[in-house]
């Protein structure tokens, strides 16, 4: 532990370089387990969010919120389907609005039929609302207290509907936007003030909840049955299976792997070198009595303090990340994942030094009497 | 120099690890950029094919296609700004589609747009109601000419008559049909979002600036800020995402980059400090500090061009493994190239780092001289 700790002191730059490298190493690959996790959130966290245990798109919809539209015939066979306890409509659009007078943004509004079938189901803040224009808005994005004006596409000085949020929902954004969940009643006075010229404003899917004894999966299979044109899905299955969401996560999991590999070649490469060239003391220190143990016990403990102190740094970089949006996305601490990594890297970069630590115990005290100590 | 690539010959394997670490930074910036270069190509292509020099929306729409409606009084109005030479309509609607010999459920994403002003590999001439031509991608859904596609929930009928390349929109492949086709697929599908007479989502406009002002601008004051006016490069970095993406994906590089010169920079400042010894007796037989430093460059760059090699073999192989419609990579050779030259360039800056410790070798120190 002396020898070990001694040497760093003496070579700080070296190591401080090779703790440099793995603190960004760190820092790159939190910030992207953040981002993931947050854009997907920021995709379908209004899916997750929403208190229906099983939505129905239309297959052409192609399980997005925004491309699925309902006609009255298939939402008749959906209604109609045994084990259906309950159903009710949900649509959802995209529109420009003002908060609160300021500039011109952009806001996903998901309208709901029934409570329970749509709306979300648990609030950060405030309450439900209780009329056609109060709305419980993504907490990330809105307060309590907003007034969400709907700009409509007519002559200027056309005035939309307005919104107040009365409740917050955390992670309920849809498609990356802000997003305000509204009576279905506000939702079809908004989508009729941005486009005057639609006839009817149609259901995107069907809510459903099942009668008791039927499962989530048995109603998914019933109503997918009923029809070759009902997209039926549970509420975690619309999430996971919404288009581009699995192509992220494998994305990221390429580039997790990469990473992955690059923090322990970069250590294994360093002690290798660093054990190269102490390799005349080392043969001296074995000669004098040191144990090969004790030897490959100080390689180690470098190894742990290296990757420790790098995953220090790389936490440090990527805390302040988290007390700013990138874009619409929020980014989290996330201290499994932080756990995850670290314990990861510290068993890849011990099992990398492994090469070194097998050179470590090659040594051959007899050659400090023959002027020789290479490795 | 030749004393450099001799070492690198004899004793490949000192060089053997730093190339490996290299070679997977080398993937990394190549995967990251081709992923962004997929992600962009896949959602911008028909905005890229447009002959035009401007696009212009409503001036609500925060320039967004779907939301965007431009009534014929403002047409006129953009029509007569001096200057405009063509405009012309573009409406979309993105709905799934039935292709002959799929399964029931088994629909293909598509965006029908209706256009005016013929963008790049389309006749001026938009072809007939009820046909279209259809994006190369779709060609991998099983679409030749002469299919017949049923899109969205009314099952209207498109008849596939040409292929066009590169024109793929929000990551779909698209169809390419009149303004009469658009309207009448929107209204039969999409009744929240159908369109009056005459009225398209945006418009695509050629010509020159006569004023002062810019064209966009002039056009904008002629319509008394009813529209959003952009030139074709603004409008694509305005799509969703798309800007996002490139910043996030950039931001990410940059820091891969950062970490290839502090990975340069620890293995040759280690080789550097090996080799002090050889370094004194090289200088104390006359080789310059400057022959010796530039064999190091040599030696990081031989590293860094290995590693881009390497890399980009990797890319490719990736890039023909990967199933379409999976993970949006695309291998460029633009992205491959700039980015092995970024790899070679972080080579040398890290390899920089070493120059110090190189100058300081004393020659008296390989004859006995030094204490």
């Amino acid at each position: 532990m002396f020898l070990a700790l001694r040497e760093m002191s003496r070579a700080r730059v070296r190591f401080g370089l090779l703790i440099g490298a793995v603190g960004l190493l760190v820092f790159l690959i939190l910030t992207q387990q953040a981002i993931e996790g947050g854009l997907v959130t920021g995709f379908v966290g209004a899916l997750r969010q929403q208190s229906a245990p099983v939505l129905v798109y239309s297959v052409d919809g192609q399980r997005t919120l925004q491309g699925s539209v309902i006609d009255p015939g298939l939402e008749a066979k959906i209604r109609g389907v045994s084990g259906v306890a309950g159903a009710g409509w949900i649509g959802q659009s995209t529109f420009t609005v003002r908060v609160d007078g300021g500039a011109e943004s952009d806001a996903a509004l998901i309208g709901y039929e029934h409570s329970g079938l749509g709306d979300p189901s648990g609030l950060s803040a405030g309450r439900r609302p209780v009329g056609p224009t109060e709305a419980v808005g993504s907490a990330a994005d809105f307060t309590v207290g907003s007034r969400v004006r709907v700009v409509t596409s007519g002559p200027s000085g056309a005035t939309g509907p307005v919104f107040t949020v009365v409740g917050l929902v955390k992670d309920a954004q849809i498609q990356v936007t802000p997003t305000l969940f509204v009576p279905w009643a506000g939702y079809e006075a908004a989508v009729k003030a941005a486009n005057p010229d639609a006839t009817t404003v149609l259901p995107s899917v069907i809510a459903v909840r099942p009668t008791s004894g039927v499962s989530d999966i048995e109603l998914v299979r019933r109503i997918n049955a009923a029809s070759p044109d009902a997209d039926a899905l549970t509420r975690s299955q619309a999430a996971s299976d919404t288009p581009g969401v699995a192509q992220v996560q494998q994305s990221f999991q390429l580039i997790f792997l990469l990473y992955g590999l690059v923090v322990p070649l970069i250590t294994g490469l360093f002690f290798l070198i660093i054990t190269f060239q102490k390799a005349a003391a080392l043969t001296l220190l074995r000669a004098i009595g040191a144990r090969s143990g004790a030897l490959v016990r100080s390689l180690l403990i470098q190894v742990l303090l290296v990757i420790g102190a790098g995953i220090v740094i790389g936490v440090a970089l990527f805390a302040p990340l988290t007390l700013i949006r990138l874009g619409a996305i929020t980014i989290r601490l996330n201290p499994g994942a932080i756990l995850f990594w670290s314990v990861g890297l510290l068993v890849l970069g011990v099992a990398s030094a492994l090469v070194a630590a097998r050179r470590v115990l090659a040594v051959d005290p007899l050659e400090a009497t023959t002027g020789g100590g290479g490795l | 120099m030749r004393l450099a690539l001799r070492e690198m010959h004899r004793r490949p394997g000192r060089f053997a690890i730093a190339t490996v670490i290299l070679t997977l930074i080398a993937i990394l910036l190549m995967f990251l950029g081709g992923l962004l270069d997929g992600l962009v190509a896949s959602s911008t292509g028909a905005f890229r094919a447009q002959r035009a020099d401007l696009v212009v929306y409503s001036g609500n729409s925060r320039n967004s296609l779907e939301r965007s409606r431009i009534e014929p009084d403002v047409r006129h109005q953009v029509e007569s700004v001096p200057g405009v030479t063509r405009v012309g309509g573009l409406g979309s609607v993105q709905l799934g589609g039935r292709i002959p010999g799929r399964g029931a459920r088994d629909l293909v994403p598509t965006v029908l747009f209706g256009y005016e002003l013929a963008p790049r590999g389309l006749p001026s001439t938009p072809p007939g109601a009820g046909t279209v031509y259809a994006d190369d991608s779709l060609r991998a859904k099983n679409v030749v000419v002469g299919t017949t596609i049923h899109l969205g929930p009314a099952r209207s009928a498109v008849t596939i008559v040409g292929f066009v390349s590169d024109t793929r929109y929000s990551g779909q492949g698209t169809l390419w049909g009149s303004l009469e086709t658009w309207r009448q697929v929107l209204d039969a599908n999409r009744p929240d979002a159908r369109v009056g007479p005459g009225v398209v989502q945006a418009l695509v406009v050629q010509g020159v600036s006569l004023g002062r002002a810019g064209l966009p601008e002039q056009i904008d004051r002629a319509t008394d800020g009813a529209t959003t006016t952009l030139t074709i490069t603004e409008a694509i970095n305005a799509l969703p995402g798309v800007s996002q993406q490139r910043t996030v994906f950039n931001q990410i590089i940059g820091v891969t980059v950062v970490i290839a010169i502090v990975v340069v920079a620890l293995f040759f400042a280690l080789l550097t400090v090996e080799r002090t010894a050889l370094y004194g007796v090289l200088k104390a037989i006359g080789a310059s500090s400057r022959t010796l430093f530039v064999g190091v460059v040599l030696q990081a760059v031989v590293v860094a061009l290995i590693a881009s090699l390497i890399g980009v073999v990797a890319s490719l192989v990736l890039d023909a493994l990967i199933p379409a419609g999976t993970i949006p990579f695309v291998a460029t050779p633009a992205r491959l190239l700039s980015s092995a030259v970024v790899l070679v360039v972080a080579a040398v800056v890290g390899c920089t780092f070493s120059l110090r410790r190189v100058l300081r070798v004393d020659p008296a120190a390989a004859i006995g001289g030094a204490p």
